[in-house]
């Protein structure tokens, strides 16, 4: 462990030389991962948001006759055929208006002329979890329609589909700024590192000369990297950070944002992104000390 | 320590700096190498210290093969030899202090340890006032001073100086000399390549001559 004090002077001492450099190459990576960041917060929440509303999902089969009791269990057998569904629940035409007039609760005296049977009956299933995507759905509300007496079969598919597809899109987005991520930071570091290299070209000549290791010369080369990396992914974190708490505030109150319950990364979330700056600036690092430095 | 047999150096394309050279020199053991300009007492020098590679012969030193030795070796290796280059190799930008100290810092020595060599290194070489100079804006003659304390800064075993009294005077040299002498007397080995004979004139040590790269007699004992 003595050779940590060296160590630290050595990068105190790179990083003050090329400072100017340093700084870009901080806010680059800091830049980097506060599009990555932004972008992946959206989606998780989004993710998230969409599995709320999934737990509110069903299925709704609308019906020409009412079910008898008796044919009720073979009509659960058919659906539990096609999979296992988390509930079934039979609703005749009286409880249909029932929950109509419940809707309707002040306006209910539009329903006075109305037969208590014009409602037609109907069977709602609530599929299991896993049934979740927008195919499984499909095809299990293709498989409903052929129900003996079934006449439609209801699940919201617009919406569905419309979040199923921004979605997908937000995920592409994601990726191209991981990727986004990946090079600049990769490419930025390497790049300091090698101005590092330049400048300090002549002594790190001479150091071979009075027998330097390679954890002399080379430890603070990684070690800059890695505080570019820790400083940079940080940076980019509390600026989200900031921004989500600001947007959070400016937009509370009834709206959109209320729908979603907005939150943050979880702790290891955030964790796993700052580990990804610090190794993705060391890789840049390594790359340019493999490169430009002959051991 | 340093064993050197049938060596031979060619610079492209085609100057022969050393042939067919071969040298014992024991532990503890202080020789001086002359030669006019030109002979190849620096080319000698730079094998020893593996700045080059001999072209032909075996160069040993400390029982190494310094054709064959592995890169961990080598570093270890060079921070038990001091070498005085002749154009010093200062770091022109950073101050006589850091100079110096520099050959200690890779082998990790405590700072303090390090701050009372160099002092008293400068002390014993008179240019303790240009301890915080930058190495680049002092005089020739203090750069090879400069030079010489970083050489001898981190206890070698082997010491190697390229022509260490060439810039200075006569009581100057003298100093230098004396440092050279006592770390010798503490056991260091010693090669000094020199034109100046006033430095080897008296002594009892060895002296060998190099004349176009050949040593102008055989060099086995005094
Ligand atoms: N890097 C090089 N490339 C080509 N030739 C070289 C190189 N270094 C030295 N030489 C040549 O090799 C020969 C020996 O040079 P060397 O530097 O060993 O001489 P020297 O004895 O140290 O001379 P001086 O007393 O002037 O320092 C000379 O002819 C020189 O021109
Ligand atoms: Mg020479």
């Amino acid at each position: 462990m003595r050779f940590f004090p060296y160590i630290l002077k050595q990068t105190g001492r790179n990083l003050r030389k090329t400072w100017g450099t340093q700084v870009m190459t901080l806010l680059t990576v800091s830049l980097s991962v506060l599009i990555f960041s932004f972008f992946f917060l959206i989606h998780t929440n989004i993710l998230k948001a969409g599995a709320r509303l999934g737990d509110e999902l069903r299925l709704i089969v609308y019906l020409d006759d009412e079910v008898v009791p008796a044919m009720q269990e073979q009509l659960k057998k058919r659906i539990t055929d096609f999979n296992e569904v988390e509930n079934i629940v039979f609703v005749s035409r009286q409880e249909a208006f029932a929950r109509l007039a419940n809707n309707l609760d002040q306006d209910r005296d539009v329903l006075q002329d109305m037969s208590p049977t014009f409602l037609p009956p109907s069977i709602e299933i609530f599929p299991k979890k896993n049934l979740k995507t927008l195919t499984t759905i499909k095809r299990f509300s293709d498989y409903l329609i052929t129900l003996p007496g079934a006449q439609k079969v209801q699940y919201g598919q617009e919406w569905v589909e419309r979040f199923g597809y921004f979605n997908s899109l937000l995920r592409i987005v994601v990726l191209l700024s991981a990727g986004l991520l990946v090079i600049s930071t990769v490419f930025m570091v390497s790049y300091t590192i090698r101005l590092t290299l330049f400048t300090r070209h002549e002594e790190l000549e001479l150091l071979r000369l009075l027998g330097a290791t390679n954890t002399y010369i080379q430890g603070p080369l990684l070690l800059e990297g890695l505080l570019q990396g820790l400083m940079g992914a940080s940076l980019g974190l509390l600026s989200l950070f900031l921004l989500f708490s600001w947007i959070k505030l400016r937009f509370s109150g009834p709206g959109f944002l209320n729908l979603f319950d907005f939150s943050f990364f979880p702790p290891a979330t955030t964790c796993t992104i700052l580990m990804t700056g610090i190794i993705l600036c060391s890789l840049g690092s390594l790359i340019s000390i493999r490169k430009f430095l002959r051991v | 320590m340093v064993e050197l047999v049938k060596v031979s150096k060619v610079y492209p394309p085609d100057i022969m700096a050393l042939q067919d050279i071969s040298l014992s020199v024991k532990r503890g053991e202080m020789i001086f190498l002359t030669g006019m300009s030109g002979a190849g007492k620096t080319t000698l020098l730079k094998l020893i210290c593996s700045l080059e590679t001999s072209d032909k012969g075996l160069v040993e030193v400390a029982g190494h093969d310094l054709n064959r030795i592995k890169p961990v070796v080598l570093q270890r290796l060079r921070q038990k030899i001091g070498v005085a280059y002749q154009d010093f190799r200062l770091l022109p930008l950073q101050s006589v202090y850091q100079n110096i100290a520099m050959a200690m810092e890779v082998s990790y020595l405590p700072p303090a340890t390090i701050r009372k060599r160099v002092e008293s290194l400068l002390e014993q070489l008179g240019i303790a006032d240009k301890r915080d100079k930058l190495a680049g804006k002092i005089s020739r003659g203090e750069q090879q001073r400069v030079a010489i304390a970083r050489a001898a800064a981190n206890a070698p075993t082997l010491l190697l100086a390229d022509e260490p009294t060439g810039n200075l005077d006569a009581t100057i040299t003298k100093l230098v000399v004396g440092l050279l002498e006592s770390l010798n007397q503490a056991g260091t080995t010693m090669i000094i390549a020199t034109h100046d004979q006033s430095i080897y004139r008296q002594t009892n040590h060895r002296v060998i001559n190099l004349e176009h790269g050949r040593f102008t007699e055989p060099p086995m004992e005094p």
